[in-house]
């Protein structure tokens, strides 16, 4: 029984945030999902979600403070584009030219797949030639040297 | 045919990277530019009470240009280069723009000290959370929009501004 108990607890400790990662007790997990959204503007490919910068605190807060007043994730998102432009969202979104980057990897991966679609066909094409068998190729040489 | 295609592919890679060579990382396109400034009102710092008053709301300046300079004391060395600079331009434009520093994200007693030791004399506000920073969608500090006379934001430049830099946005916003 006791070995038991000491395992249900050994696996409630295993299921916690590792120490350090958890959001600060004052601030909900939806502002974090929320501020993973947005990227931080004063550090390099870090979200708001994760930079301990002062304006990213900052940001949090705001969230935080937005989402009490009833503004939904959209609304949200709005506001700081309205103030950073799209820039600030992590994933740009869907209309004009940024279809572009959305389908660019698309494009990538059928332009190679088709590369080596066509050097598979040509080693193919290469590997029937060579795969003659030697009483054929006997044979093209005599006719060659007939010639 | 091939052999053209490959050299297109070059020299658009080729131009590509002359213009990104060419691009001012510093140079930072607010989407606020020939938009209407965001309004505050903060408190104003103890030293300039005297003569704007315990709070300081920006719509109630509208009607002349307008520099609002977002700073603190912790931004060194790019405040600190900044500050004497921006003095010397209230001195000379005053009367004529109307300059506002907006203490972004600092403590009073260390932003009291800054300003002492360059002896500002145009008014300065408080944001220790920053509030407004985000509202003009700033980067960081020290970072300065040059406003016109109807409120409409012209120009943005993010760090020490210099002297004639400063001076050629003042006129622009004057005009």
């Amino acid at each position: 029984m006791r070995w038991l108990v000491l395992l249900l607890f050994s696996a409630l400790a295993l299921a916690q945030p590792l120490p350090g990662n958890e959001p600060p007790p004052d601030l909900s997990p939806r502002v974090f999902e929320i501020a993973a959204k947005l990227r931080c503007p004063v550090c390099q490919g870090e979200s708001i979600a994760e930079s301990n910068a002062a304006i990213s605190q900052e940001s949090r807060r705001q969230i935080a403070e937005m989402l009490a007043a009833g503004k939904s994730e959209q609304e949200i998102l709005d506001y700081f584009v309205a103030r950073y432009g799209e820039w600030i969202l992590y994933a740009p979104p869907k209309k004009g030219v940024n279809w572009l980057l959305w389908f660019a990897p698309a494009l990538g991966v059928l332009i190679i797949a088709l590369a080596l679609w066509r050097y598979l066909v040509e080693a193919r094409r290469r590997e029937a030639l060579l795969g003659i068998d030697d009483k054929t190729l006997e044979e093209i040489e005599r006719r060659l040297e007939e010639e | 045919m091939r052999r053209w295609l490959y050299f297109g592919i070059v020299v658009v890679l080729g131009v590509l990277f002359w213009w990104g060579l060419q691009r001012d990382p510093g140079e930072l396109k607010s989407v606020l530019i020939n938009k209407p400034a965001p309004d505050f009102e903060l408190p104003v710092l103890p030293p300039y009470r005297e003569q704007w008053g315990e709070r300081f709301r920006f719509s109630d300046h509208i009607g002349q240009p307008i520099l609002v300079n977002f700073w603190a004391s912790w931004c060194y060395p790019a405040c600190y280069e900044e500050a004497p600079i921006l003095q010397a331009a209230w001195e000379k434009f005053q009367g004529k723009v109307l300059f506002i520093g907006v203490d972004t994200q600092d403590q009073e007693d260390k932003a009291l000290e800054f300003l002492n030791l360059f002896g500002i004399t145009y008014p300065q506000v408080f944001d220790p959370r920053g509030q407004v920073g985000i509202d003009y969608g700033t980067y960081g500090v020290p970072e300065s929009f040059f406003i016109d006379a109807k409120g409409i934001i012209r120009s943005r430049f993010a760090g020490a501004i210099s002297a004639e830099e400063l001076e050629k946005r003042l006129l622009e916003v004057m005009r």
